[in-house]
Order: C-alpha cells, then sequence, then structure tokens
C-alpha cells in the first residue's frame, strides 16, 4: 500500500510532520515487521526521508503514531506503506491492532 | 505422535478424544484441523462481540477475527495453490463439539461473568492449541509450506495467549 496525503490527513495527521510521498522515491529506512515486532525497533532518518514498512506476517499491522497524529493504515501481508518525514523529531509509534509492538523514529535536521 | 494434547479438558469445555485420535494424523488432517481450530476461535470473538460491553474484551475480539481470519485465509490459498482437500478427522470434528458446547454454557453468561469466561477460555485455548501446533502438528506435517504456514501462524497464536493471558489478569477474575 502506497499512502496519499488525504489519507494522513483523514487520519488526523499533522502532514507539514509526516506525509505521503510518491513511490519513486526510495525509502531512506524500511522496517521490517515480524513476529510482531518492529525491525528495527528505532531508526534515525533525516528531515525529509522516507520509511517504509513491510508487514511479513500473517496478522495485519500498522505503524501508528502514539499521538494519532499519522497512521499508515492497515498492512496484511507482504502489504506496504511509507510516510515521509518533514520535520526534526521523536516518533514513538505503534501497532493499534498489537499494542505491544512499539518502536521510535528519530528525525534529525 | 500423538495428538491427545488437545484432549485438555481446558480447550473446550470437557473434551474427551476418541481413543483412535490417537492416531497418527496426515498432513490433509492437521490443515483442516489447525484450520477449523481458527474459525471456531472467530466464533467465539463474534459471541464476545455480540455480548461483552468491555473495551478490552471487545478489542481483543476484534483482534482475534482479524488475526486467525488472515492466517486461514492464507490457509486457503496454500490449499488452493496444491490443488488439495483437507480431511475431516476425529480431533477436528471433536473441537467442533467442543466448542459448540462452550459457546451453549457461554451464551448462559452476561457481564463480568462472560468476560472473565471468555478470557479464561481463550487463554486456555490458545495455550492447548499452540503446545499442539508447537510440539505435535508442526513436527509431523511433511509438505514445506504447510510446515512454513504452521510455523508463521503459531508466532502469531502464541502472541494471542500473551494477550489472552493479560487480559485475565486485567480482568480480575475469581
Amino acid at each position: 500500500m502506497q499512502l496519499t496525503r488525504r489519507r494522513l490527513i483523514s487520519a488526523g495527521g499533522l502532514a507539514a510532520a509526516a506525509a505521503a510521498l510518491p513511490a519513486a522515491a526510495a525509502p531512506a529506512v524500511r522496517v521490517r515487521i515480524r513476529k510482531f515486532a518492529f525491525d528495527p525497533d528505532t531508526v534515525s532518518i533525516k528531515a525529509g526521508e522516507r520509511i517504509e514498512w513491510v508487514n511479513e506476517d500473517f496478522a495485519p499491522h500498522t505503524a501508528t503514531e502514539a499521538d494519532h497524529s499519522w497512521d499508515t493504515g492497515e498492512m496484511g501481508k507482504g502489504g506496504t506503506a511509507s510516510v515521509l518525514f518533514e520535520t526534526p523529531g521523536t516518533h514513538s509509534y505503534y501497532c493499534v491492532y498489537h499494542p505491544h509492538m512499539k518502536a521510535r523514529i528519530v528525525v534529525t535536521a | 505422535m500423538t495428538f491427545r494434547l488437545l484432549s485438555a479438558a481446558v480447550l473446550a469445555g470437557a473434551m474427551v478424544l476418541p481413543a483412535h485420535a490417537a492416531e497418527p494424523m496426515n498432513d490433509l488432517e492437521i490443515a483442516h484441523t489447525a484450520y477449523t481450530a481458527g474459525q471456531l476461535d472467530i466464533r467465539y470473538a463474534h459471541l464476545a462481540l455480540a455480548v461483552s460491553e468491555n473495551a478490552d474484551v471487545r478489542s481483543f475480539a476484534e483482534t482475534m477475527i482479524r488475526d486467525h481470519s488472515a492466517v486461514n485465509s492464507a490457509a486457503v490459498d496454500l490449499i488452493t495453490e496444491l490443488n488439495v482437500t483437507p480431511q475431516d478427522n476425529d480431533l477436528s470434528r471433536a473441537l467442533v463439539q467442543g466448542a459448540a458446547d462452550k459457546r451453549a454454557e457461554l451464551m448462559g453468561l452476561s457481564g463480568s461473568a462472560f468476560d472473565c469466561a471468555y478470557a479464561q477460555n481463550e487463554l486456555g485455548y490458545h495455550q492447548v492449541v499452540n503446545k499442539t501446533v508447537e510440539d505435535s502438528f508442526i513436527p509431523a506435517v511433511t509438505v514445506a509450506p504447510l510446515k512454513e504456514l504452521l510455523t508463521d501462524a503459531l508466532a502469531t497464536f502464541k502472541v494471542h495467549e500473551g494477550h489472552a493471558e493479560q487480559m485475565v489478569s486485567n480482568l480480575q477474575c475469581s
């Protein structure tokens, strides 16, 4: 799944901080979701870079900011989603379906 | 290889497997039984959504429907790809009967009594199913894609077991 800006906004997102990017740009970091964990569980990127999640589990997952300011939406097995982070900051996120799955993104200038 | 693990009373009321359930199961019987176990948990979850007003219980039930549906969908895809037909068997039939009995018991409950009974059944169900899948089904299966599917599914079911354990604890059931 490739996110759209509209989707992020409809999720109540801070579009200025995290937004969708056209599929052409390669992600700076790819986070695997497997065995109910984000791998790696902490990633560091620069502002303007994108993170892509790939779900390798049977169970659907999401990557959702703790304050719900951005959300990938549901990713089924083999599904992907990406988010562009435009401003520096730290994001704690989790899977809304399996809240014990937690991870962190550090965005630097 | 025997499959008496599933005869544990906790699985579905006081289910006792027929004696010949101890016979080795083939891949198609294992596939049918694993699929059936998932479908039965989905039915428990739908019952929970119909009865429970507890947010945590309802959230757990929704997760069971979502996750088990995903696993069983993958199983159907594999069965279609392999062009085989899973085989009904004594164990899967016993599972179905045991679950029907348990649902009848649960339908007579409401409020916290239902929540606790549902949560405790989910914990016991996942404990026994997981042990059976891990100790019996996966070692016995001969077709690699099915073994892989069961292995991946077990990872999901173990998370459910942990979630159920937490739910039971949070409900503070006596």
